[in-house]
């Protein structure tokens, strides 16, 4: 196993209070593996990622409790100079714009050349000889003459062009590409997918691709983690996600979004209400209060990731991974097409009375959707 | 005269013929200077460039392009929030290019906007019942109660609870300032909605609520939209006919269906191949035309036609030069699309060509008279820009 991350949770500690950003994420990669994290903002998909890295905001952000084993090593243990070789060498990251994560001030020669001579004993003649071939690996041409460039003088997918250069500079083992393609436009997008894709096949890289875009990870991965509110509700290969899903959360989100193939009577069904606040420590099922499928146990207990038959040997990465899925109700398969529960009589549960979690204090930002947004479905 | 009663839309059976918008030759052109003291003029960005579009009554129209084509310009420029360069704009029979003042503002009364980022389109210092109430204090419409009462009507009407008026926007989340968004826009009862990227920075499972809240909201008031957006499942899902831009220039316009099922300008084609689809089994089929290079320079146009650097189709075809001499017209083919291309014709829609959109799901049988030529395979996912 490549990466193992077991039970991560991690927090923030800030003046509003503490943020309860991961809340026991467990999952496997195996070497040259691709997996897909996909959740909204602030489900906490970057967040695990950034704990990987040990890159959390300091001071606010720490691991509470887990353990993230890289090749069987603990990296939650690892002393910050050991942490500062493995970053780069053994795991890379791209990040979604490549502006704020390239230096301003630095030609790209500068930048490649300290990255890769930070970690290789080579002459600066050699590492600008690497550098040239990266960037020509990468589809820019003249690499010779751009390298003596800043990274203003390129475009935005130039730019990320450049960052998956500096990324594979060390064939690392695993990249991490956070919204890789969000800000560029769709046809740059195609031409950097398909570069990234060619790239880390080619080098038996692993990849984990964090991404709000259902569609980027069906053509991207093997197998996604869905996330919501820093808890994995479901995991499976990307053909059996699409092809069935069971969480409620991952079928509204199917149905949220427009297909650019769909046929001439497709309907939009939207989740109701907003993500939670992450302020507040979770109790129950976090998607509870938006649930259409929610039963009066998920406003009190929490379901735990599990395989969908009880007593099936879980198998958590490869092809042939298990599908698992957080919740005590889960749509049937005519559920999840339709995307709303078809049994007759079936109502979603009240909150139960006493609950203080729906009401909004002063220091909530976010406020109760009223019935009415009800009318848009 | 309650402000209900004074916004409520007018439409006599004489004008429903007529379009509600037409937009004739418009040029945006916004200038280069150089120079401190003594600005000379060294050239211009072309936003807009010689764009011909009508709105019906009732319809939206969708303009899509990747960022700098000037499809926000364009917008904008029809609200007369800049000024064209040339051309004219005819809104409701009446000519507003060139008004101004009290005239432009009850014109204005009738047209209204949505804007992209709901955080940065509030004023973070007014109560959101104060900034839905605002335009009617601007066109002085009913007196305050009536206004008051119109506040909470609107409230309503985009789902969000009156008792919400006093609180500032900073205490919503995203979707629920882009509906106080939407009540501000409803508040004249404009005729005309220019929604620019009005669910972009929404979250995907928010941005359904106010796609389906703005569908409820033009049947329920017969509002006519221009909808801008660069995801285009989203505009294929709202529009009924699509514009679709690129460098100023609308290079096809078309029904919405129609644009996706059999897109004519090879611009299209590759914008519709570079959507990805969230089906495995669709994307695993798609071979991607995936075009080399980014935009050009609108401050420098390539010649003739703008696409044509990075057009797959001119290559396929031998590079032939008329697509660098000759700028080609917006012209009506066969099947009812406008496309600004020479060599239309040769998008057929052929299988390697639908499989480049939706990875050839449902190919129709091939029609005998097909040749060869047509249905060569595209360049399979060529390695780009090199």
């Amino acid at each position: 196993m490549l990466l193992s991350v077991r039970d991560l949770i991690v927090r923030f500690r800030t003046h509003d209070g503490t943020v309860y950003a991961v809340n026991g994420v467990s999952f496997d990669l195996e070497e040259g593996e691709t997996l897909g994290l996909v959740g909204e903002s602030g489900c906490g998909k970057s967040v695990t990622n950034l704990a990987v890295m040990r890159l959390l905001p300091q001071p606010a952000g720490h691991i509470e409790n887990g353990q993230v084993l890289f090749n069987t090593e603990d990296l939650t243990k690892l002393p910050e100079a050991s942490m500062r070789e493995l970053r780069g060498r053994d795991i890379a990251m791209i990040f979604q714009d490549p502006m704020t994560s390239l230096n301003p001030v630095l030609t790209i020669e500068e930048q490649m050349v300290e990255t890769i001579q930070a970690h290789r004993r080579v002459s600066s003649v050699d590492a600008r000889a690497r550098a040239i071939e990266l960037l020509g690996m990468v589809g820019i041409p003249e690499p010779a003459g751009r390298l003596r460039n800043y990274p203003h003088q390129f475009s935005g997918g130039m730019r990320q062009r450049v960052m998956i250069a500096m990324a594979l500079a060390l064939e690392p083992q695993l990249l991490i590409a956070d919204e890789p393609t969000t800000a560029l436009d769709v046809t740059i997008q195609a031409q950097v997918l398909e570069l990234l894709q060619r790239l880390t096949k080619e080098r038996g890289t692993a990849v984990i691709l964090i991404t709000h875009d259902l569609g980027v990870v069906a053509g991207m991965t093997g197998r996604i983690n869905v996330m919501y509110a820093g808890f994995i509700v479901e995991a499976a290969t990307t053909p059996e996600l699409f092809a069935k899903p069971r969480h409620p959360y991952t079928v509204g989100l199917l149905h949220s979004i427009p297909r650019v193939d769909a046929g001439p009577e497709e309907a939009l069904i939207p989740i109701e209400g907003v993500p939670p606040d992450l302020r507040v420590a979770p109790v129950g099922c976090p998607f509870a209060p938006r649930c259409a499928w929610r039963m009066a146990r998920c406003w009190t207990e929490n379901p735990s990731l599990g395989p969908l038959e009880p007593g099936t040997t879980v198998r958590t990465s490869g092809p042939e991974a298990t599908h698992r899925v957080a919740c005590w109700n889960p749509p049937t398969a005519d559920e999840a097409a339709a995307g709303a529960p078809q049994r007759p009589g079936f109502a979603p549960a009240e909150p139960p009375e006493a609950a203080g979690r729906v009401a909004a204090g002063p220091g909530a930002n976010r406020l109760a959707a009223s019935p009415e947004s009800a009318r848009d479905r | 005269m309650s402000p209900t009663d004074a916004v409520s839309p007018v439409a006599s059976p004489a004008d429903a013929e007529a379009p509600l918008l037409e937009v004739r030759q418009l040029k945006v052109y916004f200038p280069i200077t150089r120079g401190i003291v003594v600005e000379r003029h060294v050239g211009d960005v072309r936003a807009v460039d010689d764009v011909t579009l009508t709105l019906r009554r009732g319809e939206t129209l969708g303009l899509v392009g990747e960022s700098g084509c000037g499809k926000s310009t364009m917008g904008r420029a029809i609200l007369r929030l800049y000024r064209p360069t040339a051309g004219r704009i005819i809104f409701d029979g009446q000519d507003i290019t060139t008004l101004e003042g009290a005239a432009l503002r009850s014109v204005r009364r009738r047209m209204q906007m949505i804007f992209q980022d709901p955080y940065a389109s509030l004023n973070p210092r007014m109560t959101v019942g104060g900034i839905v109430g605002e335009p009617l204090d601007i066109h002085s419409l009913g007196t305050r109660n009536e206004r008051r009462q119109r506040v909470e009507q609107l409230f309503e009407i985009v789902g969000l609870d009156p008792s919400y008026a006093e609180r500032y926007p900073h205490e919503f989340s995203g979707g629920q300032r882009q509906r106080v968004g939407v009540a501000r826009a409803l508040a004249v009862n404009p005729d005309l909605i220019v929604a620019d990227e009005p669910v972009s920075a929404l979250d995907v499972s928010i941005q359904a609520q106010i796609v389906n809240l703005l569908e409820r909201l033009q049947v329920q008031f017969r509002l006519t939209y221009l909808f801008i957006a660069h995801d285009l499942s989203v505009v294929r899902h709202i529009s009924d006919r699509i514009a679709v831009m690129y460098l100023g220039r609308i290079v096809e316009l078309a029904p919405s269906r129609e644009l996706y099922d059999a897109p004519r300008h090879p611009y299209t084609v590759a914008l519709i191949s570079a959507v990805p689809i969230p089906d495995p089994a669709v994307e695993s089929r798609r071979r991607r035309i995936i075009l080399t290079g980014d935009v050009p320079n609108p401050a420098a146009p390539p010649p003739g036609c703008h696409f044509h650097t990075r057009c797959w189709l001119r290559e396929r075809l031998g590079n032939p030069a008329e697509c660098v001499e000759v700028e080609p017209q917006l012209r009506t083919l066969d099947s009812g699309h406008e496309v600004a291309c020479h060599f239309a014709e040769q998008v057929d829609g052929s299988i390697a060509q639908r499989r480049a959109i939706s990875g050839g799901a449902n190919p129709p049988a091939e029609a005998p008279g097909v040749t060869a030529a047509q249905t060569q395979p595209l360049p399979p996912q060529r390695p780009s820009a090199h």
